[in-house]
């Protein structure tokens, strides 16, 4: 597509994951270019909101490598032959460069939108207030929800609620956003709005990692589609190419539903 | 009824309260900090420390307040051994054998009332604040402490209450906070009825101003849980971002 591809944002290596006896992720790879949108489909149990989370040590993956930005985390093994961080600053500090959307916003209840979004900025990255607030404001009035800056999560509506925590993603500046299924706790009325707000962020050029059910997103929207299976990469392709004619039977069943 | 006599007793209770007064704020401020502590080393995970904190309730709250201030004035005294210890000259005062009873028994009961609170704060907004780089002890300050708070204070607020009807104890070991300025009184006049109604409405008022100043506090920290001031019912005024995703 194009001539010289941008640098990678973000790269992982052989992914494993377990849960007790069962295995998630069965080694799953994936670098992810600057200005890429990657959607990840998948049937539920298929380990894509387990991927995402592993990417910033939501989960602590068995093995593999995640690498933000040229910085790779370092891992050791731990005692029971798993493995954990060797470094928690380096976590927080990657985790900062990764903006993470939960499917539940999981915004902060006793503190109001614009406390929300300025929160990490100024006390993580410990940047000025000011220069946090102007920020926070203009990240507001680009999620469509200025007005309701002093408002306490619990005002507002689920759509207005994720593109609050879309807001307080973005106010880290980060390197990639993930999404973990932005719009499954949403009413059908409000999908629309927040999916409008992520392809304004796909269309600015943002590296976007996205877990979703949303086929229209993904056809439209993403630079990129990745189908898990059973904990394994089944398909990855472009949108216009793995949709119209899929090697993968169990993708093209998937789409099918 | 004999109102002379009743002034006189008021006026001489009175200047018992600034007494009872401090031994209750003490004692639920540094039970606030045991309570923590305690309430910490049950959730901690470290068996050891669990073990522990669980001993500690289970005896702090399994045994009646007055025996443990008994226990803490005149038994340890018994010994020699504590005598001539560095604890003697804190151990000898009453004054601070009560806080030091009020305060571990009160710690017993808040401990709980704040696992509680702890353990009601929503993962999800545990998560959001790791996701975003917060070191652990950002985490526990800016958003379980706050959230915990908010849930264990009306819980919390009884057991303040306990506390400041807890320092009439703290009379037996010759304290004379306003119960044992009572006492004394009615040793004196033999007219105990009189001298326990006053007694008993200095109480009474005590904890009606600490339940309105819970009640503020709690009012103060929950404006989240409120209706929103503004109604603004078309807020799509400028809509910033073109495109239809679906």
């Amino acid at each position: 597509m194009t001539p010289t591809p941008s640098p990678i944002a973000l790269s992982v290596k052989k992914l494993h994951k377990s849960f007790g006896n069962v295995e998630v992720l069965k080694g799953i790879s994936l670098d992810a270019h600057e200005g890429d949108v990657v959607s990840i489909l998948g049937s539920s149990g298929s380990g894509k909101s387990t991927f995402l989370r592993c990417i910033n040590l939501l989960e602590t993956p068995n093995s593999g490598e995640v690498t933000v930005a040229g910085e790779t985390i370092r891992m050791v093994p731990d005692a029971k032959g798993a493995s954990r961080p060797a470094d928690r600053k380096q976590v927080d500090r990657i985790r900062s460069q990764l903006g993470m959307v939960f499917q539940s916003f999981n915004l902060w209840s006793h503190k109001t939108v614009l406390e929300n979004v300025m929160e990490a900025p100024v006390h993580v990255q410990g940047r000025n207030r000011a220069e946090c607030i102007e920020e926070a404001e203009a990240l507001l009035a680009k999620v469509g929800i200025a007005e309701k800056r002093n408002f306490y999560p619990a005002h507002l509506s689920g759509g207005q609620q994720q593109r609050a925590a879309i807001a307080r993603a973005l106010a880290m500046r980060p390197k990639v956003m993930l999404f973990d299924e932005p719009t499954s706790a949403l009413d059908p009325e409000l999908v629309g709005e927040v999916l409008r707000v992520m392809r304004a962020l796909a269309e600015e050029g943002r590296t976007m990692l996205v877990v979703t059910h949303e086929m229209g997103f993904a056809r439209d929207v993403s630079s990129r589609v990745v189908f898990l299976h059973q904990g394994l990469v089944e398909e990855d392709g472009r949108p216009q190419d793995v949709f119209a004619n899929s090697r993968s039977e169990r993708f093209r069943q998937f789409i099918s539903k | 009824m004999d109102w002379q006599f009743l002034s006189e007793t008021f006026v001489s209770l009175i200047s018992a309260i600034p007494l009872t007064l401090e031994l209750a704020a003490t004692s639920i401020a540094l039970g606030a900090v045991l309570a923590l502590a305690i309430a910490l080393c049950r959730l901690s995970g470290n068996k050891g420390l669990e073990w522990f904190a669980r001993a500690y309730v289970f005896v702090f709250r399994g045994t009646p307040l007055l025996v443990q201030i008994f226990l803490l004035y005149y038994g340890l005294s018994q010994f020699p051994a504590v005598r001539h210890s560095v604890f003697w000259p804190f151990l000898r005062d009453p004054y601070r054998c009560a806080v030091l009873a009020l305060t571990m028994n009160t710690a017993a009961y808040a401990s709980e009332i704040i696992r509680g609170g702890l353990l009601s704060v929503p993962f999800g907004q545990i998560e959001a604040a790791r996701a975003c780089g917060m070191p652990r002890l950002m985490q526990f300050r800016r958003v379980v402490l706050p959230l915990a708070i908010r849930q264990a204070l009306p819980g919390y607020s009884n057991e303040m209450i306990s506390m400041v009807k807890a320092t009439s104890l703290a009379s037996i070991i010759t304290l004379m906070e306003v119960t044992g300025v009572a006492a004394r009184i009615i040793s004196e006049s033999y007219r105990a009825i009189e001298v326990f109604i006053v007694a008993g409405a200095i109480y009474l008022a005590i904890n009606f101003l600490l339940t309105r100043l819970v009640h503020l506090v709690e009012y103060w920290l929950s404006p989240h849980l409120r209706q929103p001031v503004p109604y603004h019912p078309a807020d799509v005024s400028a809509p910033a971002l073109e495109g239809d995703a679906r």
